[in-house]
């Protein structure tokens, strides 16, 4: 065989098999889901689903933040009938554009009230608490009781932060709500004078306390659950602050349907499996999260959902309200390390 | 003056690569931005002053290791080199977030090599971008050399220079274009990079642009706009520079390799360590995830077991997707390469570092212009929303100006004296160019296409935005399984990619004339 055909052969091999990879289903029983959750987390429900239901789902995998932004860029006209959220800040971004339609209100029923938008454009699937991660290895004392002691000099240069990240901005709304902006820029700016560390995200910083670079930082609890299991040895440990305290934030994972989806029933339908026991069962034995819905019960291993106090703030609000969040950020110059 | 076509589908191409810097533009004067006010701003100046100034020392040491490793390879006797000018060429696929993690988990207190420094702020992020870029230096440089035979250094050397004279008078300054070519690559990836510098705490533009891509969209939008615009005067100075003497046409292809004697050991310890620190270490820690996290995987499609069978998508949309790429950026560059290196013109020029800007974007950014784009096109363009070509051409913005540049002087390095003696023996220009170019300028097309392809396999964001819905690639596996923690994962996929390169630039880059 000659040169040319060779190259002739392979191009047409790979052109075949980019088709056949591309190939989807166009069927009209089929959902459109943008999830900022990855596959490892949501994946295998959503085939259920399908088993269950005969309604095929095709899933757009993302960051979060990402998928926020290019259905508003998209508008209109996004293929999306679902989207899935990781954290409130990006599936409240969508809310605030007028993006997402109202959710059935026997779905959103599933939900205590204070795990879903007030207007009905989000529903909370799963629940992830604000925690100090610590190396059991460099720290002997009393850990601390509140969030707001972190600004002490005991703690100067030992606590790492994530300040681009979604979940920490989601926390700082949370800290604005409760306890007003002057308590908030106050805090951060103590942050940052106490000179706390910057990394770029939850687990980015679970590697730096499991080394030992940093004592302690600020995650979601999800992330060293996820390390142990990974590495058996790392000395990292979850830190919860006291009931009540602000630093044990529950913030949850949301989904909403898109204003413009001609699937509103089967979007409901599958918000309502994710909600069902099934899923709620998944996220709390599989990724260890707090299931929020259908009586299941949180993992053993996590402290009872009633003694965190993360129900009491109003997380539709939680979900607006990132710009001013960002400024206050900006402000405290707690970004630049 | 009559347009010729050539020149004309330069023109075209240049205006193809500036539809994201459009979107940028369109979007910041619709949100009624104060750009003033946001590049003045204490949140916008340190930052990237930052980002310049990793993205210029990274281009500096890249150029310096990358010019070196060349021709150590292609140049003298040092042993393994037939494996090496392969190994060297492979850490330029491990996606810099990937590489990044890696290398923390490798050195430093705490970490696996324990005595050593750890790698962070400035000079970690220096270190770890050079040793992930310098081969956007070294294949075009090697690709370079490999094109310039022996009769100019025979020449030197009958008149009585060393060997060393003979490589720095008059090997060296062949090697020039290539070598700044691929120092601009390296440049424009240091003002695009997140991943690494993310990682390393280093603090650059880039983390304005995606801290504040939702709540203020202005910032974000003004930032990419200058990123560009940056990238854009860069490219049109690199272009506009004087024009070097063009390379000399050497004849035959006899090559003179000189002995490192005593400098030998030395040397291939270095060469090693670079290899060690950019390949070794990553997949050493790779297999210790592996081999650590595999006894309780859980979740998900995370089950060792479950990971051959369930790569085997990813695997084909990863080869599917590179390989397209990589031919469709050498095609549609090839005019203005042409252009540039036959006809050069201010619209040639233009359109060459229109090409060449859009490398210095961060991909999210490309991907969602091309969203905003393709979304709003007329039927049936915007049936192309979220399919392969679409994907394909968000690849080909992107990394276009990795093609361009080593096929441009791969084309200046022909003497027109060739085309003009075809041309008055009556050859038409397709057979001109496919008989007398075409096999003359090959390797250049193909360090370009190498480019392309090992950047295409680690790309992220365009793939995750714009692929047609469901199509996997390992980079997407890579990045779901990194997001929440899954570091078995993230070692095997990453083993399999880095497998998958080393096995797609088998034949583009050592078969083929331009390694061997």
């Amino acid at each position: 065989m000659s040169r040319p055909a060779i190259v002739r052969r392979t191009a047409a091999l790979l052109l075949g098999l980019a088709l056949v990879s591309t190939a989807c289903s166009s069927g009209s029983d089929t959902l459109t889901v943008y999830s900022g959750r990855t596959e490892n987390l949501i994946g295998p429900l959503l085939a259920d689903f399908t088993e269950q239901t005969g309604v095929e789902v095709e899933v757009r995998y993302g960051n979060s933040a990402d998928l926020a932004l290019l259905i508003s860029e998209e508008g209109d006209r996004t293929p999306a009938d679902v989207f899935i959220s990781q954290s409130p800040g990006a599936i409240g971004f969508l809310g605030e554009a007028g993006l997402l339609g109202t959710i059935d209100e026997n779905v959103l029923e599933l939900v205590d009230p204070s795990f879903r938008s007030s207007s009905g454009s989000w529903v909370g699937l799963s629940g992830r608490v604000r925690v100090l991660v610590y190396n059991e290895d460099l720290i002997d004392g009393p850990l601390p009781e509140s969030v707001f002691e972190l600004t002490s000099p005991d703690y100067e240069g030992r606590v790492g932060l994530a300040p681009a990240n979604g979940s920490f901005q989601d926390f700082v709304t949370a800290m604005r709500e409760v306890h007003g902006d002057d308590v908030t820029l106050a805090w951060l700016e103590g942050m940052e004078a106490n000179d706390a560390q910057t990394y770029t995200n939850n687990t980015a910083i679970v590697q730096a306390v499991g080394r030992g670079e940093v004592p302690m930082g600020l995650v979601n609890h999800y992330y060293n659950f996820r390390a142990q299991l990974e590495d058996p040895a790392i000395a990292s440990e979850n830190h919860y602050f006291a009931d009540g305290d602000i630093g044990s934030l529950l913030i949850a994972t949301a989904a909403g349907v898109l204003d413009g989806s001609e699937a509103q029933a089967e979007a409901d339908q599958l918000l309502a499996f994710l909600l069902g026991e099934t899923a709620q069962t998944f996220f709390s034995e599989e990724t260890l999260e707090y299931p929020l819905a259908a009586g299941v019960a949180a993992s053993a291993a996590l402290p009872p959902l009633d003694t965190l106090n993360a129900a009491t703030y109003d997380f539709d609000r939680l979900g607006g309200g990132l710009e001013r969040t960002r400024e206050l950020i900006d402000a405290s110059g707690l970004e630049a390390p | 003056m009559r347009l010729r076509p050539l020149s004309a589908a330069a023109g075209v191409v240049g205006v193809l690569f500036l539809f994201p810097v459009g979107y940028l533009l369109i979007r910041t004067v619709t949100l009624g931005t104060d750009f003033g006010d946001i590049l003045l701003s204490r949140a916008t100046v340190q930052p990237l002053a930052n980002s310049l100034a990793i993205a210029g020392g990274t281009a500096l040491l890249a150029g310096i290791l990358g010019t070196a490793l060349a021709f150590l390879i292609n140049r003298t006797e040092l042993p393994g080199r037939r494996v090496l000018r392969w190994v060297l060429a492979l850490p330029l696929v491990i996606p810099s977030f990937v590489g990044a993690t890696a290398v923390l988990a490798a050195f430093g207190p705490g970490a696996l090599v324990g005595f050593v420094p750890r790698f962070q702020g400035f000079w970690g992020a220096l270190a770890i971008l050079t040793l992930l870029t310098y081969p956007y230096v070294y294949l075009p440089v090697l690709s370079r050399l490999t094109s310039t035979a022996a009769s100019l250094e025979d020449a030197a050397r009958l008149l009585g220079d060393s060997p060393q004279q003979a490589i720095r008078k008059v090997v060296f300054p062949q090697t020039r274009g290539a070598i700044s070519a691929g120092m601009l690559l390296v440049f424009l990836y240091g003002l695009s990079d997140f991943g690494a510098v993310s990682l390393m705490r280093f603090d650059t533009i880039t983390r304005v642009i995606f801290a504040s891509q939702l709540s203020n969209r202005s910032v974000s939008l003004t930032l990419g706009l200058v990123l560009a615009l940056v990238a854009l005067a860069v490219a049109a100075v690199n272009r506009w520079l004087p024009a070097r003497r063009p390379p000399i046409a050497t004849t035959g292809t006899r090559q003179i390799r000189y002995s490192l004697g005593r400098a030998t050991l030395p040397v291939l310890i270095g060469v090693l360590a670079v290899v060690g620190v950019s390949l070794v270490a990553p997949i050493a820690v790779f297999v210790i995830w592996i081999v650590r996290g595999s006894a309780t995987v859980g979740v998900g499609y995370s089950g060792l077991g479950d990971s051959v069978g369930f790569l085997g998508a990813p695997i084909l949309g990863s080869a599917a997707a590179a390989v397209l790429a990589a031919l469709a950026a050498v095609i549609v560059t090839l005019p203005v390469a042409y252009g540039s290196a036959r006809r050069r013109s201010v619209l040639t020029e233009s359109a060459g570092a229109a090409v060449t800007s859009l490398f210095a974007l961060p991909g999210l950014v490309i991907a969602i212009s091309l969203a905003f784009w393709a979304i709003r096109a007329p039927q049936p363009l915007a049936g192309l929303y979220q399919t392969l070509p679409l994907l394909i051409l968000g690849y080909v913005l992107h990394f276009g100006a990795q093609a361009l540049g080593p096929a441009q002087a791969a084309i200046s390095a022909v003497p027109d004296r060739f085309d003009e003696a075809a041309r008055t023996l009556g050859a038409g220009w397709w057979r001109r160019f496919r008989t007398v170019e075409l096999p003359l300028i090959r390797p250049g097309l193909l360090a370009g296409a190498g480019l392309v392809l090992l950047s295409t396999l680690k790309e992220l964001p365009a793939t995750l935005i714009l692929a047609p819905i469901g199509y996997e690639t390992l980079a997407t596996r890579i990045w779901g399984a990194a997001e929440d923690g899954f570091y078995a994962e993230v070692g095997i996929t990453s083993l399999v990619l880095i497998v998958l390169s080393a096995l797609l630039t088998w034949p583009l880059l050592i078969r083929r004339q331009i390694l061997s």
